[in-house]
C-alpha cells in the first residue's frame, strides 16, 4: 500500500503541482489528469451559450461560476458541481428561460458528458491527510459522544435505563448534516458540569445505596429496574477471604473500563482508578461505595466521553484495530457501545475480516438497538427533529397537535425505518409502501379504525393515499407553515432530502407579484405562484419545486388527507418541466421512483456521511458507486447498503501523522 | 490574549506607581476612590439577539438626537425613552458577502467574516464581544458569563447555501472557532446561579468535596495522557475538554478563596425556587429575562447573552393581532401590505419584552441608583430588512447607562458605512476592557459617551 502510494505521488507531482510543493517526496500530490472527450471543443461552447450569462464570477447566480473552468483538470476537481448542473439541465430547470432552451441533442450531449465524469478509481483506496484532503477521502475525527449516544451508552453500559439525555444541550450538525460530525461537536463549560452530574446520577441509579433502593421501591411500585442485572454486570468481583478488597477492586475496575472505554485498559490506567477506590475505602466507605467513586471517575474521563482512535507512531495509512472497528460499527448501527460479542471478536482479533464484519452487520441490524438508526440517522436525514420543538402548527387552528401527537408522528418515521432495516425489506419502500406503523393517536389522525393503545402496530393501507415517507405526518407537518401548507417547502424537501439536490435560496429582494395579479382576487394561491414563475430568477428552482409540492396538496398542515370544503378533491395535478405529468401523491411517487437510483444514491451518501461523521469528497463516490451496484443487485436490501459502507476502505482505515504530528500543549 | 496580560500589568503598575505618580492624576483619582470605598456597583453587560430583522419604516425614528419619535415597533419604549439609545446607520461590512442568514448571525457579536462551511474549519473570525468582556471581568464573579436561549440548536446543514446551521444558533463565541453552548432550560439556569443539590451537598461535606476534586484531577490527567496519542485535529477536541474541566475548577476555587469583590448586592432576589419550564413562548422568554436580571442582581455574573430564537426562526406569532404565520415567513414580506403589518407587529412584541427587562432592572435599587443605571443591555438583529437580508443599517438598541459611562435618550443616526463594531468598542470600554479596536471598528461612538465620567485611558 505504502509503496503504491509513493509511486503514484511521484507521478502526480510530475504532471501537475497545484498545492504548494514543499518536498516532492513527502507531499502527496493530486491524482493524474484523465483522458476525457475534448472539453474545450465540445463542452465550452455549450456552457458559453447557455450558462455563463448568469453563472459568471460577477453575477454568481446560485453561487455558481461556470466560467472559471478552463481545463479538464479543473472540471474533474469539481465533479459534484458538474453533476448537479447535469441534473438541472436534464430536468429542464436550466436554462430557466424557455426561449434559451438548447436543442434536445445538445442538451443530451451535455448531460451524457457530465454524468460520465468520474474520479480515477485507483484513488478509491486512499485516506486523505490534512494536505490532500481536497483530493482523497477525508479523515474521520476523534470526537465526543453526542447526547443520544451518551444516553444509549449509559443504558447499555449500566444495564438499567437512566435518563440523563435531557441534561445536555442539543448537538450541532456538520458534514453531511449529522450530529456524528467531530468538527462540530464542541465541548463547553456547561457540558463538563453536566457530565459530572450525569455520571453521578447514572451510577447512583444503577447501584443505589441499600436504603435508597428501599425508598425507591416504596415510592414507585410500578418501576422495576433490574438492579440484580446491573450489579452482575458492574460488580464483577467482590472481596472474599482469598481476595483482598483492593485486588477485587482491580478486577472489577478492569472489566468495567474495558466496556466503558471500549478497549483493553492499560495496567497504569486501572491503577489510577484503584487509587481513587482506595481513597474512599481507606476512610471507611463500603466496598460498593468506594467502587462507585472509581466508576464515576471513569465516566467523566475523556476515555469514556470521546470516541478516540489513537495514532500509531509510524506515519501513513493503517487498518483500524478490532476495538476501534467495534466502536465504529456500534456507533454507526446502534448509536451505542459495542456489545459482548463485538468485544469478544475485538479482543481476539477476529473482527477485521470481511466475513466477520458482514456477519456482524447482519446481526446488528436485526438487534433492537438498530432502532438507533431510525432515531438518529433517519430523523436527521428527513429533518423531523424540530417537530414539536421549534416546528409547531398554530395551536388555535390545530388544537389536536400536542407533544404526544408530535412524538407519535416522529415515532412513525423511526419505527418504519427501523422495521425496514430489521426485516431487510427493500429500501424503496421508503418512497412508496403498502403499510406503515401507527398507534391509536396517529391512527385517529389518519382516520384508520380499530387501532388502540400507545404501541405502534403495522397497518396495511386500503387505498393509495399514503405509503412511504412522503405520506407521513411528521414530514408533512415540518414542511408546513403554522397555518397553512407550503407547496414550496414540501417540494424543496423532496428535492433536497430525497433527491439530494441543492436548491439555492431565493435571490434577495424577491419582487412582489405584479400589482394586477395580487389584487386579482380571483387568482388562487396556486395561480399566483404560477405567475411568479414567469420570472426567470424564480423559475430555475420553482419550476420543479412547486409541481412536486402541488402533488402533495391533498395533505393538510398536520398531514391529514383533505378535500375542498365542498367535498370535491383538491387540485393536485401538476407537470414537471421535463414533461412528466401526475395527479396526486400516488402518481408523484411513480414519477419519483423512475429515478430510484438517484434517490438511493442520495440515501447512500447520507448514510456514509453519517457513518464517517464528515462531509464527503468526490473520492467517496467510489463507495457510493459500490453501494448502488450492490443495492441494484439485491433489490435494494438494507444489509447491502450497510455492509458495503462497513467494508469500504474509508470505514476500515485511518491516517496517522506519525510521532511528530503533535500540536503544542495550550 | 495579550490584552488580559496588559490589564493585569496595568493594574499592578497603578498599584505600584501610586506614590511616584504625577500629582494631577492622583488628585483627579482620589475623590473618586474615596467615594468608591463605599464600593461602587459593577457595570454589567447583556447582549440580546432577535432573528429575521425588522420593517425599517416602523423602526427608525424620523428625527435624530434627543426627543426622537417612536415608530410603531418601538412604541413599547414610551416610558423608557430617556433610558435607551436607538442606533441607525450601523453596518456589519463583514456580512455583506455570504448567504442571507448564517453569515450574518454567527458573527453578530464578532463583526468578522464567517467561513463558509458545512463543518470543517468553522470560524466567525474572532472572539465575540461578550466573551471578550467575560475574559476581563469574569474572574470577579462565580460565573464568568451566562449564555441563554429558548430554542435548541438548529440541526442539520443548509445544503442550499453550504453552511452548517450551527452558525444560526450561536452569538457567543469563546474563540473564532468555538461557539459557547447556550442553556435553554430555566431550571438549569437557576441552578447554575444558586447551585443544585449536589453542589450544596459538596459545600456541606468535605469528603464529598475531596472526592469531587479527585475526579477532576483524574479527568485532567487522563486528558493529558490521551492527548499525546492523538493526531493534531483530534488534539483540538481534547483541548476543549481540558478547558472545560478548568472552567469547573475555576468555579470551585472562586468559592474557596476570599471573595474579590468589595461591593455586595443590596437587594434580595424575589425568585427563591428553581422554576419549571413553562409551555408558552411569552412565559419562557419572560422567565429567561427574569433569570438574566437575577444573575445581574445577585452579581453571579456580569456578562450575559440571550437569543430570542435561532436565526431563520419560523416561530408562530399568530397570537398577535394582524399576524397569521411564522416569523421568517412574515419577514420575507415581498412588499405585501398584510405581511408588512405582521412583520412590524412581531418586532414590536420583541421590543415589548426588551422594555419589560429594562423596567425590571430599573425597579431594582442599587447603590444610589438602580440596576439599570449600572448596566448596558444591547438588543438587536443581524439583518435589517428581512426581505433583502441586508446587513446594513442594522436595528440596534442599547438600554442603561453602564454606571454613568454612557448617555441615553438619543437616536444616534450615524452616517453611512459606520461600523457596528464602533458601538461594541464603546461598550467594551464602558466595561473597562481596555481595547482600542474591535472587529472593523474605526472609532468610539462619542455620541453616547458620557465624557465626564468616561475616560477609558484614565
Amino acid at each position: 500500500m505504502r509503496i503504491r502510494l509513493i509511486h503514484k505521488l511521484a507521478f502526480g507531482c510530475a504532471v501537475a503541482c497545484i498545492a504548494p510543493c514543499v518536498q516532492a517526496e513527502d507531499m502527496p500530490q493530486p491524482p493524474p489528469p484523465l483522458a476525457y472527450a475534448d472539453y474545450a471543443q465540445d463542452v465550452v461552447p455549450f456552457v458559453q451559450q447557455h450558462c455563463v450569462s448568469c453563472h459568471n464570477p460577477d453575477k454568481l447566480k446560485g453561487d455558481l461560476d461556470l466560467q472559471r473552468f478552463e481545463t479538464m483538470d479543473q472540471v474533474v476537481d469539481a465533479i459534484a458541481v458538474w453533476q448537479r448542473a447535469a441534473i438541472r439541465v436534464k430536468n429542464g430547470e436550466m436554462p430557466p428561460r424557455r426561449t434559451d432552451a438548447p436543442p434536445d441533442d445538445q442538451r443530451n450531449a451535455f448531460v451524457t458528458w457530465a454524468e460520465g465524469l468520474q474520479v480515477n478509481t485507483v484513488d478509491c483506496d486512499v485516506i486523505a491527510t490534512e494536505e490532500t484532503v481536497g483530493w482523497f477521502p477525508g479523515v474521520v475525527m476523534s470526537r465526543r459522544l453526542n447526547r443520544a449516544e451518551y444516553q444509549n451508552t449509559m443504558r447499555d453500559l449500566l444495564g438499567v435505563p437512566v435518563d440523563v439525555e435531557h441534561l445536555f444541550p442539543a448537538d450541532n450538525s456538520g458534514g453531511e448534516g449529522f450530529d456524528t460530525t467531530g468538527d462540530t461537536l464542541y465541548l463547553s463549560a456547561i457540558q463538563m458540569e453536566k457530565y459530572l452530574e450525569a455520571a453521578d446520577r447514572a451510577i447512583e441509579t444503577a447501584l443505589p445505596r441499600f436504603d435508597a433502593l428501599l425508598a425507591n421501591v416504596k415510592e414507585r411500585p410500578g418501576t422495576r429496574l433490574d438492579y440484580a442485572n446491573a450489579r452482575r454486570l458492574l460488580i464483577t468481583a467482590e472481596p472474599s477471604e482469598d481476595l483482598p478488597p483492593s485486588m477485587a477492586a482491580t478486577l472489577a475496575i478492569s472489566s468495567f473500563i474495558e466496556r466503558a472505554w471500549r478497549r483493553a485498559p492499560e495496567p497504569t490506567e486501572v491503577g489510577r482508578l484503584v487509587k481513587i477506590f482506595n481513597q474512599a475505602f481507606d476512610r471507611g466507605d463500603t466496598y460498593l461505595e468506594s467502587l462507585k467513586l472509581a466508576y464515576k471517575a471513569a465516566l467523566i474521563s475523556p476515555n469514556f466521553l470521546f470516541l478516540v482512535e489513537p495514532k500509531p507512531a509510524e506515519r501513513g495509512e493503517y487498518a483500524l484495530g478490532g476495538y476501534e472497528l467495534a466502536s465504529r460499527l456500534s456507533y454507526f448501527l446502534w448509536s451505542s457501545m459495542p456489545d459482548e460479542e463485538l468485544f469478544g471478536l475485538a479482543r481476539t482479533g477476529r473482527l477485521q475480516s470481511a466475513e466477520a464484519l458482514q456477519q456482524q452487520v447482519a446481526r446488528m441490524l436485526r438487534d433492537p438497538r438498530a432502532r438507533g438508526l431510525g432515531e438518529q440517522f433517519a430523523s436527521q436525514w428527513l429533518e423531523i427533529t424540530p417537530l414539536g420543538e421549534t416546528k409547531l402548527p398554530d395551536p388555535t387552528r390545530y388544537p389536536e397537535f400536542d407533544a404526544s401527537l408530535a412524538q407519535a408522528m416522529r415515532d412513525e418515521v423511526v419505527t418504519f425505518f427501523y422495521e425496514t432495516i430489521r426485516t431487510n425489506a427493500s429500501l424503496l419502500q421508503l418512497i412508496d409502501s403498502k403499510h406503515t406503523f401507527v398507534n391509536e393517536r396517529l391512527a385517529k389522525l389518519y382516520g384508520f379504525e380499530g387501532i388502540t393503545g400507545d404501541d405502534f402496530q403495522r397497518v396495511w393501507f386500503a387505498d393509495d393515499r399514503r405509503g412511504g415517507v412522503m405520506g407521513m405526518a411528521a414530514v408533512l407537518t415540518v414542511t408546513s407553515h403554522p397555518l397553512r401548507t407550503s407547496p414550496v417547502n414540501r417540494g424543496k424537501w423532496v428535492m433536497e432530502q430525497l433527491l439530494g439536490e441543492r436548491v439555492p435560496p431565493p435571490p434577495p429582494n424577491v419582487p412582489a407579484l405584479p400589482a394586477d395579479t395580487t389584487h386579482d382576487e380571483t387568482l388562487s394561491l396556486r395561480e399566483q405562484m404560477e405567475v411568479h414563475r414567469e420570472n426567470p430568477d424564480c423559475a430555475g428552482c420553482h419550476s420543479r419545486m412547486d409541481p412536486i409540492g402541488f402533488g402533495l396538496e391533498s395533505y393538510d398542515p398536520l398531514g391529514r388527507w383533505r378535500t375542498q370544503p365542498d367535498g370535491s378533491p383538491i387540485d393536485t395535478a401538476a407537470q414537471l418541466p421535463s414533461g412528466e405529468a401526475f395527479n396526486g401523491p400516488a402518481e408523484l411517487k411513480k414519477v419519483l421512483l423512475a429515478n430510484r437510483d438517484g434517490i438511493m444514491r442520495n440515501l447512500a451518501r447520507k448514510t456514509l456521511g453519517y457513518a464517517l461523521g464528515r462531509a464527503l469528497t468526490q473520492y467517496d463516490e467510489c463507495v457510493i458507486d459500490d453501494c448502488i451496484h450492490n443495492l441494484q443487485a439485491s433489490n435494494y436490501r438494507p444489509t447491502e447498503l450497510f455492509s458495503t459502507i462497513v467494508l469500504s476502505y474509508p470505514f476500515r482505515h485511518r491516517f496517522s501523522g506519525g510521532e511528530s504530528d503533535v500540536k503544542e500543549t495550550s | 490574549m495579550s490584552t488580559e496580560k496588559w490589564r493585569i500589568s496595568r493594574r499592578t503598575m497603578l498599584r505600584g506607581l501610586g506614590a511616584s505618580m504625577a500629582l494631577p492624576l492622583m488628585d483627579a483619582m482620589m475623590p473618586a476612590k474615596a467615594a468608591a470605598a463605599v464600593a461602587k456597583p459593577p457595570v454589567r453587560m447583556a447582549c440580546i439577539y432577535f432573528p429575521n430583522g425588522v420593517w425599517r419604516d416602523a423602526w427608525i425614528p424620523k428625527t435624530a438626537g434627543r426627543g426622537f419619535d417612536l415608530p410603531y415597533s418601538l412604541k413599547p419604549l414610551v416610558g423608557l425613552r430617556d433610558r435607551v439609545n436607538v442606533f441607525s446607520g450601523l453596518d456589519k461590512a463583514a456580512s455583506r458577502g455570504g448567504d442571507g442568514h448564517y453569515a450574518k448571525t454567527a458573527n453578530f457579536l464578532t463583526g468578522e467574516p464567517v467561513n463558509k462551511t458545512t463543518g470543517k474549519n468553522v470560524s466567525v473570525g474572532g472572539i465575540s464581544m461578550d466573551q471578550l468582556a467575560a475574559q476581563h471581568v469574569g474572574g470577579m464573579t462565580p460565573l464568568p458569563s451566562l449564555e441563554l436561549g429558548i430554542d435548541p440548536v438548529i440541526s442539520g446543514i443548509d445544503t442550499a447555501v453550504g453552511y452548517t446551521r450551527l452558525y444560526g444558533s450561536y452569538i457567543s463565541w469563546r474563540s473564532a472557532t468555538q461557539p459557547v453552548a447556550k442553556e435553554i432550560n430555566p431550571r438549569f439556569v437557576y441552578e447554575r446561579i444558586f447551585g443544585d443539590d449536589r453542589t450544596k451537598a459538596r459545600a456541606a461535606d468535605p469528603r464529598a468535596a475531596a472526592d469531587f476534586r479527585s475526579l477532576l484531577d483524574l479527568a485532567l490527567d487522563d486528558a493529558h495522557r490521551l492527548r499525546h496519542k492523538l493526531g493534531r485535529d483530534d488534539q483540538v477536541k481534547l483541548d476543549e475538554y481540558l478547558e472545560s474541566v478548568r472552567a469547573v475548577e475555576r468555579r470551585i476555587e472562586f468559592n474557596m478563596k476570599e471573595d474579590p469583590r468589595e461591593w455586595r448586592p443590596s437587594s434580595e432576589p424575589k425568585m427563591t425556587e428553581a422554576p419549571e419550564n413553562p409551555g408558552g413562548v411569552i412565559e419562557r422568554v419572560r422567565l429567561m429575562l427574569d433569570l438574566m436580571v437575577l444573575g445581574f442582581q445577585t452579581d453571579s455574573t456580569r456578562v450575559q447573552s440571550f437569543m430570542f430564537a435561532n436565526d431563520v426562526s419560523g416561530r408562530n406569532f399568530s397570537f398577535l393581532p394582524n399576524v397569521n404565520g411564522g416569523h421568517h415567513d412574515m419577514s420575507h414580506h415581498e412588499n405585501k401590505e398584510d405581511k408588512i403589518a405582521a412583520y412590524q407587529e412581531i418586532s414590536r412584541w420583541h421590543v415589548e419584552q426588551f422594555a419589560y427587562m429594562l423596567e425590571k432592572m430599573r425597579s431594582i435599587p442599587e447603590g444610589e441608583g438602580t440596576l439599570l443605571d449600572n448596566s448596558m443591555v444591547l438588543f438587536g438583529s443581524s439583518i435589517s430588512d428581512g426581505n433583502a437580508h441586508d446587513p446594513n443599517n442594522l436595528p440596534m438598541l442599547l438600554g442603561g447607562n453602564a454606571g454613568g459611562k454612557l448617555k441615553t435618550g438619543y437616536h444616534v443616526a450615524s452616517e453611512r458605512n459606520t461600523p457596528l463594531c464602533n458601538l461594541y468598542l464603546t461598550m467594551l470600554n464602558a466595561m473597562d476592557v481596555p481595547v482600542d479596536h474591535f472587529g472593523d471598528s474605526t472609532r468610539m461612538l462619542h455620541e453616547i459617551q458620557n465624557t465626564e465620567t468616561f475616560d477609558p485611558f484614565a
